[in-house]
């Protein structure tokens, strides 16, 4: 019979905070099917070897040039006779990894410059903010180009270009929200009972200020995807013959007009992957605030 | 029936609710109010209670879609404004019914001069004077209450808080109105200031013999201020009486007993407070009885099931149990 | 105040607290000296902006004094370094006047009271029954149900908030609580039940208050001793009786006669209503800073003020036209 008995339920009030943002980032609908969308993605990029090799990325077969989707090419084959959905499985690796590292550099960079400015204030922020404001002067692409050029090419040079570029507004946001919740009552509290500044920014005005920068950070993404492929398109970073999301799409683009699935299958990709961020993003937003709806 | 003409507002039976995604809250429950022509009625009550619901509700302006007028009528010098369109209200409003808000920087545009929007309010309700006479006006108004008018120029930022109150009060007397709804005109002054601008209204109040209804949660300000007084608890009046018959008067609802115990006495010392237990109802879900059962002393049965009749006794309104004269007279 | 023998628990002498503000010097706190003794409550009161918020961040070291100094138990504070100051922290507490602002909106309320055991390293030494007992001990002490726990602070009304907020400033056992505000957010009903709290507390525990408020009568039934302040400036102090029956600063008179009370007696007194209102102490010329709003204010006044003492324990910077 015990087998029978359901895992006893504990109280509510025993659950411990991180169970309870856990417990409600689940019943977040939304935000599970991003997790799966994005989980899906992922895997298939991952898994990519094993549904098609590498060599058919580059392999041209001019032949069967612009066959539309069939049972062979699942996604059709692009103007070389190259196989699309191998190009998008291999692609992908280096869209959303990158995009993702991109973000991911420019979210923590950004966020030290704009706690440090807005917790401590004064000269420390003055001139953090002035040193951003001359990054946010600098238009981004030509930031990253210039810094490309410099540098030289390859994927990993890319995503530091494009960091650099995105630095500038996360510093923004987290030093206005950081401002906004520096004078709170319960900041002072913590520093009543002794909280040094570091376990004030951690515990305090991180988690406070967190979920707008979530959600900007998910959006940033798409954005951020595009201009991977941008750059590849100027044959910076990312170029052909390398698969890139972005860069099928522009590669075709004298194509789509007649053969439509070269554009829609690869935008089709990096829209499920934006959705499915955003979604995740909006979750965990919710999930960090007690105030929403259990 | 001579009594009933002198009327200014007669609030009955009335239910007013806020119909959120959750629930139905019940702000107002069965109130019944009267104003006299001139009268100074002091609403006083908690947090919640129901105050400033009923002051929109006078003016109609609840929120779009979510308040909601479930029953009752208000009648305002004759007329229900319960079934009036917006047209009839805007002409009302401002015009002869005006209102004082808590917060003066909420009420005032910070953008604008502080002559100028008082100047808006004379172009709505008296388009007919010339542009002198209106300045005139706007110059008389400021010295009521206490501005220099060479001031006219300056933008809100520019006033402290009791300023911009006084021009607030300006903005809100100018048109003359027969009725002064004042929600909390002084909770975010300090005591001097407070003691400056109810002098200022109450010289004002004699100026242009409005009726007002001073909505507050200080008794002290109740007591200063009014002629009469509406204890509400709960979206009901649980007392309604003079000023003397609810200080001075020995028989009190039992809230109004409990609220004057609660403050701290200036004259009497090392007296410990006694504290009413508990809270008020949730809105959401108010029970069958009466609505202070739960934190009354006298609680019997009979309150937790049925809702009290009001029991009214030279013009005192109590609305308990206790005062029942089908009770063995206990009370 | 009483007599000198003992020791004050704590101790202010000359503080001052300027800030620096683009059209001058902000004389915030000026040249403010109290004794506060164990089980005693120090009341400040005055208008918004007369400094008595700041004084209480001041001596709690939230802000940087500017000149003078703070002794708990007769050492200056002021000159601790960062462990010193950790370590007498535990006995310096304050709670804050917005109970909305001044919890943290994304911890429960479990995490909140512990707070300040996990930050002063004692939650180390305690096992995890032992830290439980504590906080269920401070809850209950406090009026805190226990299901509590795990509620979070926009689940909680103001009263019950200002009670959490007690209990944190509560659990690391202090002997001196700065209370700003604490119940000016509060209805009256509510209000009393914190007001009592604080006085039961007070009882049990020797604490000692130093409590920051308007409301002149709060103030009364709080304190031992009342300190008035006006722009920066103690302008009278005396003990709670004594200035409420012999007010004798016009400042503090015009206070006192500002008060709306439920007693309909006063309605007809003679109101002495003060003109004009209060301005910012920026670089305060010398001499008396109520002078601009006092009916009494002559030549004289624009001449340096201090407090003298005008009878036993009881302290006026100005005693004009006083009855």
């Amino acid at each position: 019979m015990a087998i029978f008995k359901k895992k006893t339920k504990k109280p509510l009030s025993e659950y411990s905070t991180g169970e309870l943002i856990l417990f409600r980032f689940k019943k977040n609908k939304l935000a599970m099917i991003g997790v799966a969308m994005f989980m899906f993605v992922t895997i298939m990029i991952l898994i990519a070897p094993l549904i098609r090799p590498y060599s058919m990325v580059i392999k041209q077969d001019i032949v069967h040039r612009l066959n539309p989707p069939s049972k062979e090419h699942i996604f059709g084959t692009d103007e070389l006779g190259r196989d699309l959905l191998a190009r998008i499985l291999y692609g992908g690796r280096i869209s959303l990894f990158c995009s993702l590292a991109i973000i991911g550099i420019a979210f923590v960079t950004g966020a030290i410059i704009g706690g440090t400015a807005g917790f401590f204030g004064g000269k420390v922020d003055t001139i953090l903010m002035r040193i951003v404001d001359m990054l946010m002067s600098v238009p981004s692409a030509l930031l990253a180009m210039a810094i490309i050029t410099a540098l030289g090419n390859g994927v990993w040079k890319l995503v530091l270009a494009l960091s650099i570029g995105q630095i500038a507004r996360f510093a923004r946001m987290v030093r206005s929200s950081v401002l906004t919740l520096r004078n709170r009552e319960y900041i002072e509290a913590a520093k009543c009972f002794g909280s040094s500044s570091w376990r004030i920014i951690m515990k305090h005005i991180l988690p406070n200020g967190i979920g707008p920068i979530i959600v900007s950070a998910t959006l940033t993404l798409g954005a951020v995807i595009l201009s991977i492929s941008s750059m590849g398109y100027l044959g910076l970073g990312v170029a052909s013959p390398t698969p890139e999301w972005g860069t099928i799409i522009s590669e075709n683009k004298v194509n789509i007009q007649y053969f439509p699935y070269l554009g829609v299958i690869p935008g089709i990709c990096i829209m499920l992957t934006v959705m499915s961020v955003n979604f995740i993003g909006d979750g965990l937003r919710d999930a960090f605030d007690p105030k929403s709806k259990r | 029936m001579e009594n009933e003409d002198r009327s200014v507002l007669e609030i009955k039976d009335l239910y007013v609710q806020y119909n959120t995604d959750d629930a139905v809250v019940h702000a107002v429950n069965g109130l019944n109010l009267t104003l006299k022509e001139g009268e100074k009625l002091g609403l006083v009550g908690e947090t919640g209670a129901g105050k400033t619901t009923l002051a929109l509700s006078i003016l109609k302006l609840l929120p779009d879609k979510v308040g909601e007028i479930h029953s009752g009528s208000i009648v305002y010098k004759g007329e229900d404004l319960v079934d009036k369109p917006e047209s009839y209200m805007l002409g009302l409003r401002g015009h002869r019914i005006s209102m004082i808000f808590q917060d003066p920087m909420t009420s005032l545009n910070p953008t604008k001069n502080v002559g100028d929007q008082v100047l808006e309010v004379i172009n709505l309700h008296f388009p007919e004077l010339s542009s002198a006479e209106k300045a005139a006006k706007v110059d008389e108004m400021f010295r009521l209450v206490g501005i220099p008018a060479s001031r006219k120029g300056e933008f809100p930022h520019q006033f402290s808080g009791g300023m911009k109150q006084r021009i607030v009060i300006a903005m809100a007397l100018i048109a003359e109105p027969e009725l002064l709804l004042a929600d909390e005109p002084t909770t975010a002054l300090d005591v001097t200031i407070q003691a400056q601008i109810l002098e200022l209204m109450r010289k004002l109040k004699e100026e242009f013999n409005s009726a007002v209804v001073l909505i507050t949660h200080d008794l002290g300000v109740v007591a200063e201020f009014c002629d009469t007084v509406s204890v509400i608890y709960s979206g009901r009046v649980v007392e309604h009486g003079t000023v003397e018959q609810i200080f001075e008067g020995e028989d009190n609802h039992p809230y109004t007993k409990g609220l004057i115990h609660c403050i701290p006495s200036l004259s009497d010392t090392s007296k410990r407070l006694q504290p009413i237990p508990g809270r008020m109802p949730d809105p959401r879900n108010l029970p069958e009885g009466c609505c202070f059962a739960d934190r009354c002393p006298f609680c019997r049965e009979k309150c937790k099931t049925s809702m009290p009749e009001p029991h009214e006794k030279d013009g005192h309104m109590i609305l308990c149990h206790l005062y029942d004269p089908k009770e063995d007279g206990n009370a | 105040m009483p007599e000198d023998n003992t020791k004050p628990i704590v101790e202010a002498v000359n503080l001052c607290k300027y800030f620096k503000t683009p059209k001058g010097q902000l004389h915030a706190v000026e040249d403010v000296s109290f004794k506060l003794f164990s089980g005693k409550t120090l009341g400040v009161v005055g208008e918004s902006g007369c400094g008595k918020s700041t004084l209480g961040r001041t001596i709690l070291r939230l802000q940087p004094a500017t000149s003078g100094e703070v002794r708990y138990e007769g050492e200056n504070i002021l000159k601790y370094n960062r462990k010193e100051m950790r370590k007498v922290q535990q006995n310096m507490q304050m709670i804050f006047q917005d109970p909305y602002s001044s919890l943290d909106p994304r911890m429960s309320i479990r995490g909140l009271i512990t707070e300040p055991l996990e930050v002063q390293g004692a939650m180390k030494k305690m096992s995890a029954s032992e830290e439980k007992d504590r906080v269920t001990e401070i809850m209950e002490m406090c009026g805190l149900p226990k299901y509590y726990n795990n509620l979070y602070p926009h689940e909680l009304d103001g009263g019950m908030r200002q009670r959490v907020g007690l209990a944190r400033a509560m659990i690391l056992d202090p002997k001196f609580i700065v209370c700003d505000e604490p119940v000016s957010a509060l209805d009256v009903s509510i209000q009393a039940q914190i007001l009592n709290l604080l006085l039961d507390l007070q009882e049990k525990h020797e604490l000692s208050y130093m409590f920051i408020t308007h409301d002149l009568a709060v103030v009364k039934y709080i304190s031992d001793v009342i300190m008035v302040m006006y722009m920066g400036q103690v302008v009278e102090m005396a003990e709670s009786s004594e200035l409420f029956m012999h007010p004798l600063h016009p400042y503090t008179r015009a206070l006192l006669n500002s008060i709306p009370t439920i007693d309909l007696s006063r309605r007809n007194r003679e109101r002495i209503t003060i003109k004009g209102e209060v301005s910012s102490p920026i670089n305060p010329a010398p001499g008396c800073r109520f002078a601009q709003r006092c009916p009494y204010a002559t030549e004289a006044c624009k001449q340096n003020q201090c407090l003298k003492e005008v009878g036993p324990g009881h302290f006026a910077a100005c005693i004009e036209g006083a009855v």
